[in-house]
């Protein structure tokens, strides 16, 4: 499209100054409505805020809050008041916060195990911000404890499942051609359900994202440039080894990664809500997600049952599907961060759905051999149903 | 999948089964913190009373701009306005005051500017003191953009009143003037606010203020004679307050304890003109103190250390130390206290 092989492109002066013409126009236009206001009474009566609360750490005596200023405007913090009673406090790196800055109040309270309690951070323009603790309990610190609590969170929800489901290796090997694409059928129908989660996911965090990120938009840009980049290093792999195993083993490895983008997303969740003190995840649950988490490592293996895989390679592929989860749980733990659970998961969306256009180019090969319309639907059905049955387990 | 139980179920199941050994160790620590909590609290108490605020206790950070606000709630507590006196061809006693209503933004706490209605500019306006059949004149005009009015309580004509319907007199325009003329009527402990509609933000935005007629006989003589004006400022305009205080500004006197004598007698003229709440109260610490409900009687009515006044009650509070120390005054309505309306005395040898 671009090469036009009548009229090589010429990039003269004369060209530039064109390019340029409109962009010097319009900061004229800018620089007219600043001054002049362009005509409107845009002076509003109350300065506009808007002060996000990140998050709250809560230590011995002490909260603090992690506040991030996403007004249009500069912020002074004047006074904060908890739980109906106006507190000291003091403010890191200061009490005024340009645009899209961060600080840190710190305010001594003696708050107790348990409670729940209402903070109000009032602006010198008496605007009120609100942030709700509803169960205090002192934040993890990264100290060994919580360190290994986070870890073996990781490890009971994301590694040990994808492990448990690869382990069927062996004995899926021995299965007909038709039960193998039954499989990768099941593999297409779980992640669909995973994307479709996933994304969801990504859209409640979304909300969270301070207006000024546009969080959809980053769900957009996450999503897209995954699936198009991993769909462009397919191909390349393609071209290079026209070899059937080879490629399904990259596809395999590509299931593994967008798996894993999955597992980070809810290591961020969990290591979140147990940040906050929200979360109340009883053994019961753990076991749910086991049962429900085994479904991934089968997923990745589905691929390349008909191959000889190094278990050295199957070793990776687990550790790419579920360690995220224990990387997931520490950021979530330690630095909760809307932005980055947005960014992370929409990754994971637009790996995941990436993965099912691979496998459906893998069902296609085989179909093309020999139809089976019904093992497709049914594998299809079959993976999605697994996924919403073992999610009952768990509500 | 899963995600929906970590960030919904699991948060709403409650109680706070954690998971891990790293959970049930921080319980175990949190435990142990919430005792040495409490120990903390009760230790920091000394310290405050030492005007030392160490964080335990509810205080503002910072201290406002009692110059740029145009008034102290320090100078209020004994500036009592005798206004012009001259006699009249009858003999009786003239007392004429100048009030202007006013915009004003106010620093009710640090780094909080509230757009204030005013009297004279100040909050709470003047505290206009005459004698039991004075007769008292009052030279008022609107200096705002919206209408105001002076609504005094005691005896007086209904075109005094100073109410919507009264005549011009009930709804005086911004740049207009109206004198309101009244005998000062019964003697005690009375007061003034602006009674324009809307009536509630009328006051709440600060346009009240004391007015005390002192009986003919006079009251015995006491030390000290404080003027105490309870109220409270909405600054976010959700019809709720957000600060409280005596003398407008929250934990002034926490801060700047009112230093007194033992044995020295006290008389503090309270008044409620507070807002949207039902009630207030004042709780004297470590002391009891005579009560005379509304100041019209010689006699006081209760020897207690807790009242409770609605709004626009008030009465007189009579007391004297009998032990060096700081003391606290506070609303025994303790959320209001920890929203600024709690005060000291320093009492001294």
């Amino acid at each position: 499209m671009t090469q036009q092989p009548t009229q090589p492109a010429r990039f003269t002066f004369r060209t530039f100054i064109l390019l340029l013409l409109p962009i010097i126009l319009l900061a004229g236009v800018i620089a007219l409505f600043l001054t002049t206001g362009g005509g409107l009474d845009l002076e509003s009566a109350a300065p506009v805020e808007d002060l996000n609360i990140e998050r709250y750490t809560l230590k011995r005596g002490l909260i603090e809050l992690h506040v991030r200023n996403t007004g249009p405007e500069e912020i002074n913090v004047a006074q904060i008041v908890i739980n109906e009673a106006i507190m000291p406090f003091t403010i890191t790196p200061n009490t005024s916060i340009p645009r899209l800055g961060r600080a840190v109040i710190h305010i001594p309270y003696p708050w107790s195990y348990g409670e729940a309690y209402g903070i109000n951070v009032f602006s010198t323009n008496a605007v009120g911000f609100g942030v709700d603790i509803p169960v205090a309990f002192e934040t993890p610190q990264p100290d060994s404890a919580t360190f290994l609590g986070f870890t073996l969170i990781g490890l009971y929800v994301g590694v040990i499942p994808v492990f448990l489901g690869i382990f069927w290796f062996p004995a899926l090997r021995t299965l007909g051609r038709r039960t193998m694409t039954f499989l990768m059928a099941a593999t297409a129908g779980l992640l669909i359900f995973l994307g479709l989660d996933t994304l969801a996911e990504a859209l409640e965090f979304a909300n969270e994202v301070p207006s000024a990120f546009q969080g959809i938009g980053l769900i957009g840009i996450g999503a897209v440039a995954t699936f198009l980049l991993l769909d462009a290093i397919s191909k390349g792999q393609t071209n290079t080894s026209g070899d059937d195993s080879q490629r399904r083993l990259s596809v395999a490895f590509i299931i593994a990664v967008g798996i894993g983008f999955h597992n980070l997303g809810e290591g961020l969740a969990i290591g979140a809500a147990y940040n906050v003190g929200e979360i109340a995840l009883g053994t019961f649950l753990v076991v749910g997600f086991i049962i429900q988490n085994i479904t991934e490592g089968l997923g990745i293996i589905a691929p390349v049952l008909r191959d000889r895989p190094t278990i050295g390679r199957l070793a990776i592929m687990g550790l790419i599907g579920g360690g995220p989860a224990i990387i997931g749980a520490w950021i979530g733990g330690y630095t909760p961060s809307p932005f980055l659970a947005v960014l992370f998961l929409a990754i994971g969306t637009g790996a995941i759905f990436e993965v099912i256009y691979e496998i459906a180019k893998l069902i296609q090969k085989d179909t093309q051999r020999e139809a089976m319309p019904m093992t497709v639907f049914s594998g299809v059905l079959t993976g999605m149903v697994l996924l919403w049955v073992t999610g009952l387990l768990i509500k | 999948m899963k995600n929906k139980i970590t960030r919904r179920d699991f948060l709403k199941a409650g109680g706070l089964t954690l998971l891990g050994a790293a959970g049930a160790v921080g319980v175990n620590a949190l435990s142990h913190a919430g005792h040495d909590m409490s120990n903390t609290k009760v230790l920091a108490a000394p310290a405050m009373q030492h005007g030392d605020h160490d964080g335990t206790m509810p205080n503002t950070v910072g201290e406002v701009d009692h110059e740029k606000n145009g008034f102290n709630p320090d100078e209020i507590l004994t500036d009592f306005d005798y206004g012009e006196v001259s006699t009249l061809p009858n003999g009786q006693t003239l007392r004429e005051y100048e009030i202007v209503a006013l915009n004003k933004n106010i620093e009710v706490v640090p780094g909080i500017e509230y757009p204030a209605w005013t009297y004279n500019g100040r909050i709470p306006g003047p505290t206009i003191r005459a004698t039991e059949g004075d007769r008292i004149r009052i030279h008022f005009s609107n200096g705002s953009n919206h209408p105001h009015t002076m609504h005094f309580h005691g005896f007086h004509p209904g075109v005094m009143d100073g109410i919507p319907g009264s005549g011009p007199g009930g709804n005086v325009l911004p740049g207009e003037s109206f004198i309101y003329e009244f005998d000062a009527d019964p003697f005690g402990l009375h007061l003034y606010h602006c009674h324009s509609f809307p009536l509630a933000r009328h006051i709440a935005k600060g346009l009240y203020g004391a007015f005390i007629v002192d009986p003919k006989v006079g009251r015995p003589p006491v030390d000290h004679e404080f003027i105490m004006v309870m109220s409270g400022f909405d600054v976010d305009f959700d019809d709720a307050n957000d600060f409280y205080g005596v003398n407008a500004i929250p934990f002034h006197f926490q801060n700047h304890p009112i230093k007194i004598k033992v044995g020295e007698k006290i008389r503090i003229y309270l008044v409620n003109i507070l807002e949207f709440d039902l009630i207030n109260s004042f709780h004297l610490h470590a002391n009891f103190f005579h009560y005379y409900p509304t100041g019209t009687s010689l006699t006081p009515s209760e020897f207690t250390d807790t009242i409770i006044q609605g709004q626009a009650q008030r009465g007189i509070l009579e007391f004297t130390y009998r032990y060096p120390g700081m003391y606290m005054f506070h609303a025994h309505v303790t959320e209001f206290a920890e929203l600024g309306w709690n005060g000291m005395f320093e009492v001294t040898e």
